[in-house]
């Protein structure tokens, strides 16, 4: 089954909001700081997060007056208005809670599910380019496929397998494992591990390869007669807002897993809004032939992640879901990662200088971390399937799955051996 | 590359003191700050400086350093802006509810149990560094202990005339062998910092600016020094900012110094590997249990790295210090990917990245470590595993980004026990939790053939006492501080 992702944008009511924050700080504080467990019960929601925005504070300089609003990202397995109805079924209440403070929602003594989901359905936003590290994978399947690691760690750590061939110890793990009913969906169904387009990857290089002549023209109009004129984030780590920080820290580091959500303006212009449309474009390409491996140009720490446009094409979200601590990390991607998000976040205002598009940037190591921690926003609820697995571990698990199925040499059950 | 200012550097960033086995940490409140700062105005001249000797000889048989807190530069008159010009970790201090998580710094390592450093204890100011060495007798604690505590005792005699109160100390002893308490030798791999005039293995020199302020880093970019944002005192004796900003840079030749009072728990470390290597019929497998411990570190207790060793202690002391992971040992096969010396330098096997790309990560997140021992001196092993009274590591360290460097060790390659492909494996020295959430599982994987191994539920065996960060200012800066 596929897995989609889908944000809802929706207008708050001015006086309400800080009713919304209580009751959002409210739900966050029931359900543990940092990560929830109430949509655990629709079992096919992987990633959930509301986030308030232009409720007054900008720590990015945006000056323009606006209106408070509510997003709501949700990264989940199959058909929307089925996850939808999933949700209101399951946590119909909560729901409800938060957005009896928005405009435009229903009367919540006679509200049917039918009119949360026309609601919802009203305020779609459409996402630019999506990033899924386990694609394919089911909340449902890695829930199952973690049982199953764990199963077979027991089992292997229950004897000792000292001079004993790796072929036999396969085929004895898959007997044990079948033998158990707990385990009967491998006979059920049969997956495998997404591969590298390269026919795919192939055909794009020869794009890029024709489009190389348009592409340096491109990066040169950009730099002549636009990164010169460009006003260049140049504020260190030490001299960001407390304020803005200490409410960022509150919610990160509980578990493993954090959440980074981020917003920033475009700079006008329909030549930036090009390059960044085309980064788009090159980015899911890239993501659905090569970057289907649990990596994100060389970051194998992202669950999910995404950007989004809105307010036609003049602001920019990015939201991601990842392992560890991500100003920590955040340095280490930069070397592979660096052109890729300067190429899409330098066409935004206010960022680390860059020349032809793609260099510098991020590659200002200080000026980058404070720039991303800067224009990071708070996000008021997040919630987590799996918050114990990393994109490591659940990649992992589909292939330990598809190598017990299979019948394997001497040589690749030891590689398969090797996956524990 | 810069040859850099050594007689202007604090020494123990650069030359950590080895031969001088008694050393006394003072912190220090300031009660006085006129009178301190015209006591520094005399005392910056008898600061210890990383200058090099040729002719031993004219080395001092004292040695003597300081820094301060955040608190402590503001106690003695720093302004507010220039205050919250330095970095947010060193402003916050080691104390701070997000910090604490970061840090793993729970139960038993929470800073409410801590005896110095948190909130509930007096606030440190100033941490005086005294060293002592008595040339006339080679590796002699006892001696070294008197000329160290005669220097103190002079020091002291004047800390208050000089505005300062004495809150505690924590004496500390290294061993000529340099061996922690559980028996291993300790601190063999060092960063050399570029331009310091050492030498050795080029995998080992570092960019000046991931230890010392005003220079670049492993980024090629300026670190985020603290910047005189605010006229005061005498400008003229600091440096302009390297990175062009036109200000005035209090952090150029210093940086930051962390430090965590760290208790060793011998007797469960050695009975925990007792147990898991036990023999059939009940008894100690020294052998076995040595191994174990070899594998949790990373080097066998002579220092021997496990990785070219494999098999057994090759029993001479060892300094080898020149090896890969992904050359020697890909597969973790040799040393575990969970031990503790792979994960806090995992040298040219940083996850799955290649050679090239792993050195340049591992050079991104080193620290120079300056860790001294206290209580009693004490070499642990599976039949000697219990000390008299408390024993542990006063751990040292310094770096010019706490965050990337000493806290991404700390949280990323230590608590978090996902390194590499791992599941529920945190660093089993210092990561490992005192107490677990029901369902969590917590564990030492041992890869082998034909197929790796789990030693389960690892305990903690250290207990965080106290802990704070400091700034290690230049010498220059010392004299200045005297003028604000």
């Amino acid at each position: 089954m596929k897995q989609n992702a889908i944000t809802f944008l929706v207008p708050i009511i001015p006086e309400k909001i800080h009713e919304l924050l209580d009751q959002l700080k409210a739900i966050k504080k029931d359900s543990r700081n940092g990560i929830s467990k109430e949509l655990d019960a629709t079992a096919i929601i992987h990633y959930a997060r509301w986030v308030v925005i232009d409720h007054g504070k900008s720590w990015i300089g945006d000056t323009v007056k606006r209106e408070p609003k509510l997003l709501f990202v949700v990264d989940y397995d199959g058909n929307k208005n089925e996850m939808l109805q999933k949700l209101f079924d399951n946590s119909g209440m909560l729901i409800d809670l938060v957005y009896v403070f928005c405009k435009d929602y229903p009367t919540l003594n006679s509200i049917t599910t039918e009119d949360r989901i026309a609601f919802f359905n009203r305020h779609i936003i459409k996402d630019a380019a999506v990033y899924i590290g386990a694609p394919g994978r089911t909340v449902d399947q890695i829930q199952k496929e973690k049982k199953l690691r764990n199963y077979i760690r027991e089992y292997i750590d229950s004897q000792s397998w000292k001079g004993v061939p790796a072929q036999t110890i396969h085929s004895r793990i898959k007997d044990q494992v079948l033998s158990n009913p707990d385990f009967g969906f491998l006979n059920e169904q049969s997956v495998s591990m997404p591969r590298i387009n390269y026919v795919g990857m192939f055909f794009l290089g020869i794009v890029l390869l024709a489009l190389l002549p348009l592409l340096i023209i491109w990066a040169l109009i950009v730099h002549f007669f636009y990164e010169r004129k460009d006003e260049n984030f140049t504020r260190k780590r030490s001299q960001l807002s407390n304020e803005l920080l200490k409410e960022l820290e509150i919610a990160e580091d509980w578990q493993h897993q954090n959440q980074f959500s981020q917003l920033v303006d475009m700079k006008e212009g329909n030549v930036r809004l090009i390059s960044i449309k085309f980064m788009f474009l090159l980015s899911n390409f890239l993501i659905k032939f090569i970057f289907n491996q649990g990596k994100l140009m060389g970051i194998p720490t992202i669950h999910f992640a995404k950007w989004v446009m809105f307010e036609k094409n003049s602001r920019v979200l990015f939201f991601s879901n990842f392992d560890g601590s991500w100003q920590q990390y955040l340095g280490d991607f930069i070397d592979n990662s660096g052109w890729g998000l300067t190429g899409i976040f330098s066409n935004t205002k206010v960022f680390p200088k860059t020349n032809f598009l793609i260099t510098g940037g991020a590659y200002l190591e200080e000026y980058f971390l404070a720039w991303s921690r800067n224009s990071e926003v708070v996000t008021n609820y997040w919630y987590s399937a799996y918050p114990d697995l990393s994109i490591k571990n659940i990649n992992n698990n589909t292939r330990i799955r598809v190598q017990l199925m299979k019948t394997l040499s001497e040589r690749r059950a030891a590689k398969f051996l090797k996956l524990f | 590359m810069t040859l850099l200012e050594l007689d202007n550097i604090q020494g123990y960033l650069i030359r950590g003191y080895a031969h001088m086995l008694y050393s006394r940490f003072v912190y220090l409140r300031i009660t006085d700050a006129k009178a301190t700062k015209a006591w520094l105005s005399n005392a910056w001249k008898e600061m210890t400086s990383a200058k090099h000797f040729h002719d031993k000889s004219k080395i001092s048989s004292t040695h003597l350093n300081l820094s301060f807190t955040h608190d402590g530069l503001k106690a003695l008159g720093l302004n507010e802006e220039n205050l919250d010009a330095f970095s947010r970790e060193f402003r916050q201090g080691m104390v701070a509810p997000h910090r604490s998580r970061l840090l793993g710094d729970m139960d038993g390592s929470s800073p409410e149990n801590w005896n110095w450093g948190a909130p509930q204890n007096e606030p440190i100011h100033l941490c005086l560094m005294i060293f002592g060495n008595d040339k006339k007798f080679e590796n002699n604690l006892e001696k070294d202990k008197d000329v160290c505590l005669n220097y103190y005792r002079e020091l002291a005699s004047e800390f208050e005339i000089n505005g300062m109160k004495e809150l505690f100390f924590i004496d500390g002893k290294t061993q000529p062998n340099n061996k922690e308490h559980f028996g291993f030798r300790d601190g063999i791999s060092q960063p050399i910092i570029e331009g310091s005039g050492r030498v050795g293995d080029k995998d080992d020199v570092i960019k000046t600016g991931e230890f010392l302020f005003g220079y670049k880093n492993e980024f090629g970019v300026y670190p985020d020094t603290p910047l005189i944002v605010k006229d005061q005192g005498d400008l003229n004796l600091l440096s302009s900012d390297a990175g062009g900003s036109g200000l005035k840079d209090l952090g150029r030749d210093g940086t930051f110094m962390v430090m965590r009072q760290l208790d060793q728990d011998v007797k469960k470390f050695w009975s925990f590997m007792n147990e898991n290597s036990i023999n059939p019929d009940g008894t100690v497998n020294v052998e076995e249990s040595l191994k174990l411990g070899a594998k949790f570190m990373g080097r066998w207790q002579n220092g021997a790295p496990i990785t070219l060793f494999p098999d057994k202690d090759p029993g001479i002391s060892s300094l080898v210090n020149d090896f890969g992971y992904a050359k020697f040992d890909k597969d973790g096969l040799k040393c575990p990917f969970g031990s503790h010396l792979r994960r806090q330098n995992p040298r040219d096997n940083v996850d799955d990245h290649g050679k090239k790309e792993s050195l340049k990560l591992s050079k991104q997140h080193r620290i120079i470590r300056r860790a001294r021992l206290y209580g009693e001196i004490y070499e642990g092993s599976p039949t000697n595993l219990t000390p008299n009274g408390e024993v542990g590591l006063l751990f040292v360290c310094f770096n010019a980004d706490i965050s990337r460097q000493f806290e991404f060790l700390q949280y990323t390659w230590s608590n978090l026990p996902k390194n590499k492909e791992l599941y529920n494996d945190p660093d089993p020295i210092i990561g490992a939790r005192e107490k677990l959430e029901a369902g969590e599982e917590q564990n030492f994987t041992i890869q082998d053939l034909p197929v790796s191994k789990t030693v389960k539920n690892i305990p903690r065996v250290i207990t965080v006492k106290g802990g704070g960060y400091f700034f290690l200012p230049s010498i220059n800066v010392l004299r200045y501080l005297s003028t604000i």
